[in-house]
This record gives C-alpha cells, structure tokens and sequence, in this order.
C-alpha cells in the first residue's frame, strides 16, 4: 500500500484503520446479502410455485363454474323436458279418454245397428209369405236363428179359449206335444194374463218342457191367441238379450197376425181382395 | 280403393239376409248370394270371390261338402272360408277346421262378430 493511501484511505484518522475489522464486516455484509438474496430466491421460487398452484386452482375452478352452468342449463332442460312430457302425457290421456268414449259409442251404434237389423229382417221375414205353412216356417227360423231356440212349441187357442193346441214345435218329443189346458198351467197363465213370461235368472239353455225359459204371447188386433213356448235355448246360448226381448214383443205383435192373414188368403184360394175392399179405407 | 267380393252360402233367406245386412256394414265389399253349396260351387265357377262365408247345414250339398270341394279347386284353395253352424259342439267346429275352413261362427249370429270375422280374414281396417 502507498503512503498516499495510507493517508487517504478509510478511517483515516490518527488510527490506522482496522481492515480486518471492516473485512470482516464487509463478509459479514455480503453474507447476509448473499442468505437474504438466496432467500429471495427462495421465496421467488416459492411463490412462482404458488402462482402456478394458483392458476391451476383458477383454471380448476372455472372449469368447474362451466360443469356447473352447464349442469344448471341440463337441469333446466330436464325440467322441461319433464313439465313437456307431463302436458304430453296429460293430452294422451285426454285423447284416450275421448278415443274410449268414442270406441264405446261406435259399439253400442254397431250393437243398436245389430238389433235393428235383426228385427227388420225377422219382420220382413214373417210377411214375406202368403202360406200358412211359410208364416210357420219362418216364425220358427226367427226362434231357431235370432232367439237361438232349440227347443220351442207355438201354440193357438181354441175357439172356446180354453185350451192351446201345439201347431209348430221343435225338439219336442211327439208324447210330450198335446193340447194344455189354460187354467193350472205356466203357459196357459200366459195366454191368460197376455204378459210375457221370462225367467232371466236362469240360464236358457237348462230349461225343461215343465219350466219353460220364455213364454210369450201372440196377439192379433189386442186380443191373445196363443202363445210361443221357449222351453230351451241352444248350449251356447247362456242368457237373453235386449235383443231377444225385442224379438218376442216384434213375435207376439205380428207371428199371429201373419198367420192369420195368411190363413184367410189361403182360405179365400188366394184370391187378392176386389178394389171395392179398399174403397172406404179414408179416414 | 280395392273392392272385395263375398259369397254368402246360405239357405235360409231371412239368414241371407240378415248377413247382407251385416256385411254391408264393410267399406268395399261386394256381397253375392247362393241358396246352398251347388249354387255356390256354379257361382264360385264363374267368378273369383275374396271370401266365403256358408252354412253347414244345407240341403243338396251342405257346408263341409263345399269347403272340402272349394279346397280342391285350384283357383279358390286359398280363398278364405267362414263356417256358420247352429251345431255347438266341438267335434263339428274340428271336421270344418280340418277340412280348412277358417274360423267359424256359432248361431244365432251376431252382426259385429261376423263383421270382425270378415274383416280380420280380408286383412281390413
């Protein structure tokens, strides 16, 4: 070292300067410096390391604010779907409720078509003939066909109205096929009283010649001249209809009456009436 | 829109009729009577028919005679046959079945049934 510096240089006073003292300070110094910076290094890492826990964090959660809009929007969507399906299923059943009127409607106009047909056709059927034996052949074709009688007997009063002879029957025994009396029996009691008799608690097909399932009788102009004695019907025939209630009324309205004109054209030898039968006829 | 034809072998005329009634009720159908199964056979000879529907019992050839006689004619063998039988039994509904009748109906007849029957056969609405 130079004088010059020996008088210059720091603590330059009148003690020389303590260099190992001020050394030492100075390492002292940058030793701290140097564990402060490796500290700031330290931290710096430690918070680059944070900002990236951070942003992965950040970018976490926006993703999971994005599941959760997302699974909001779909909820939402179920929630219409669900409300749509309801009012769907709502209209569906409006619709089937009016689509099972409406089948029902269209059955019960089939059935009443049905019966109408039946009855117009058993009419046409019963004056369709002139013959005595055509009008018979007939009134049994509606009992054996329409009613679904199997077993049957049309009787006529007497002239005295005290018995009813058998002139049409089917499946009836020849023994069992005679003239009953009208007091004391079940039919007779129907010839009498001129009201149908049917037993609607059994089943028709069981009935016997002694308990007839159905005993109708047959008028002409109000007055009772016999009866139709239904004694069974077919097997599978179990019960009577509405329909068949309406074939009875429609028989003992006009198998008689087409009988009787039938016998009077028979018995005139099928000679047509003159005009002059016609001519007072304006009412 | 198609037409379809019916031959009815029946007879009796109110059941005849009664069955035109019930078969005017099907869109389409075009319905021909016979009285039993040689007129029907001499109908069947001059015309091709969708569908037949016949009785069993018939005088001069009944039923089962025509649905045996219609199997063995090759131009109606596959021609669909309704049996109407008054006859409940099993044994008799069997003997039509075998001889290839389609399906049968049990008297006294029910419109809508043989309507159904009719339409079920022809394959209709």
């Amino acid at each position: 070292m130079s004088k010059e510096s020996k008088r210059r240089g720091p603590g330059s006073s009148d003690n020389p300067p303590d260099l190992k003292k001020e050394r030492d300070q100075f390492l002292q110094s940058f030793s701290k410096g140097a564990k402060l910076t490796e500290e700031f290094v330290k931290e710096h890492e430690q918070l680059q390391k944070k900002l990236l826990e951070l942003e992965a964090e950040n970018t976490r959660l926006r993703a999971t604010l994005e599941a959760d809009a997302a699974i909001r929007d779909l909820l939402q969507k179920i929630e219409d779907l669900e409300q749509e399906k309801r009012d769907l299923l709502s209209r569906y059943r409006e619709a089937q409720a009016v689509s099972t009127k409406v089948s029902r409607r269209f059955h019960e106009v089939e059935t009443e078509f049905a019966n109408l047909a039946n009855l117009f056709v058993a009419s046409n059927q019963l004056h369709s003939s002139m013959s005595p034996r055509g009008v018979t052949r007939r009134i049994k074709e509606v009992l054996a066909q329409l009613v679904g009688a199997e077993r049957y007997c049309m009787y006529l009063a007497n002239a005295e109205g005290t018995e009813l002879v058998p002139i049409a029957s089917e499946g009836i025994p020849g023994e069992r096929l005679m003239s009953l009396h009208v007091d004391g029996t079940e039919i007779g009691e129907v010839f009498k009283s001129g009201q149908a008799v049917v037993d609607e608690d059994r089943d028709p097909s069981q009935g016997t010649l002694d308990r007839p399932s159905a005993v109708v009788p047959l008028s002409v102009d109000d007055k009772v001249v016999g009866v139709i004695a239904i004694f069974a019907t077919l097997s599978q025939k179990k019960k009577f209809d509405t329909i068949d209630f309406e074939l009875f009324k429609l028989l003992g309205q006009h198998a008689a009456a087409a009988l009787v004109a039938a016998s009077l054209f028979a018995q005139a030898e099928r000679k047509l009436p003159g005009l002059e039968a016609f001519l007072d006829l304006s009412v | 829109m198609a037409e379809y034809s019916c031959l009815i072998v029946e007879d009796s005329p109110m059941m005849r009729q009664l069955l035109v009634f019930a078969l005017a009720r099907v869109k389409n159908l075009r319905v021909t009577e016979a009285d039993d199964g040689v007129d029907g056979l001499r109908k069947l000879a001059s015309a091709r028919y969708d569908i037949i529907v016949t009785d069993i019992n018939m005088p001069i050839m009944d039923g089962l005679k025509l649905v045996k006689r219609v199997r063995s004619d090759p131009v109606h063998k596959d021609t669909p046959i309704v049996i109407i039988t008054t006859e409940g039994s099993q044994e008799d509904r069997q003997r039509a079945l075998q001889l290839g009748a389609n399906a049968y109906i049990t008297k006294p007849i029910q419109a809508p049934q043989v309507i159904a029957t009719v339409k079920e056969l022809l394959k209709l609405e």
